[in-house]
């Protein structure tokens, strides 16, 4: 896991038995629908089963979803046409759309410099594409589960 | 100053490198163990191609190629569902696959990690056509096996700084 510097707000709705926390909602930004699913599924598999997701294609469907519902946790790829998940990133800050909530990157890019700039940008983890269910669980939930 | 791979080509086309990707991608995203494949690959029937450019450092692309079964088959380990037909979700998967393959590739040398983009994909399918490179810096083409199913990856690099 990267960084750590901000607690993220969860909003308690229900109990999930999986990790013994209140139901989350998480955006899931990739502009892949079969990774979209896929890393849905791993959250699952990690123990988050009272899971809200809700998906957008690209960083300018994700920052109308931010506008439209609050989320307490957000996924997202790096690489995508129209706004890349950098971009998406430094938008969310910059309108103040997700105070506190925790953003985990989830790319291909892997590089220390890529890492740096995510961090610099708000993320607050980053997971490198292939990922295993284990490593979402390891850099995901720790960072809900705090909130 | 300006980063030069010039030096390093023969540890960029080693081509153990795409074998490590290639098993790493396979296996993380779809619990499936592959293997080299020595014999030379023809898909007679529809087949589907994903392309990733690389730009930057090194720029080029990744390919990655199969028949329509074994999309399909790779698109159900991704998914969990199962596919008739090449429809846009397996089009997606593959492309996601090359994707991951090209990022993977790219990782095993720190500078090209670093100083290399990748492209969004984009994914071809039909019958009978082929893929022309002229005269690229360096190229790695491998078949691989799973199962009964097979695919081709190819790296191609048409330029190196």
């Amino acid at each position: 896991m990267i960084g750590s510097l901000k607690v993220a707000a969860c909003r308690p709705i229900g109990k999930t038995e999986g990790v013994g926390m209140s139901e989350i909602r998480a955006l899931i930004v990739d502009d892949s629908s079969v990774m979209r699913k896929i890393v849905e599924r791993s959250l699952r598999q990690a123990g988050l089963d009272a899971l809200e997701v809700l998906e957008a294609a690209t960083g300018v469907e994700g920052l109308e979803l931010l506008k439209a519902k609050p989320v307490d946790l957000i996924l997202s790829d790096i690489n995508m046409p129209a706004m890349d998940g950098l971009e998406f990133l430094r938008q969310i800050r910059a309108q103040n759309l997700a105070d506190g909530v925790p953003v985990v990157m989830i790319t291909t890019e892997s590089s220390e410099e890529h890492v740096k700039e995510a961090i610099q940008a708000g993320a607050r983890g980053y997971i490198r594409k292939p990922f295993t269910a284990e490593q979402v669980k390891e850099r995901v939930l720790p960072l809900v589960q705090r909130a | 100053m300006a980063v030069s791979l010039r030096e390093s080509v023969e540890r960029i086309s080693d081509p153990r490198n795409l074998d490590d990707s290639v098993e790493e991608v396979f296996r993380l995203m779809l619990g499936i163990e592959c293997r080299r494949e020595p014999d030379r690959l023809t898909f007679e029937h529809e087949s589907v191609t994903a392309v990733v450019g690389f730009g930057g450092v090194l720029s080029g692309a990744c390919v990655f190629r199969s028949g329509a079964c074994a999309a399909r088959k790779i698109a159900a380990q991704m998914t969990g569902m199962e596919f008739e037909t090449i429809d846009d979700t397996v089009k997606d998967g593959i492309g996601e696959i090359c994707n991951m393959l090209a990022g993977a590739w790219k990782g095993t040398v720190p500078e090209l990690a670093a100083n290399c983009g990748l492209s969004v994909p984009a994914v071809i399918t039909g019958r009978d056509y082929k893929l022309h490179v002229q005269a690229p810096e360096f190229q790695l083409h491998h078949n691989y096996r799973f199962a009964e199913e097979t695919f081709e990856v190819t790296i191609i690099c048409d330029g190196l700084q």
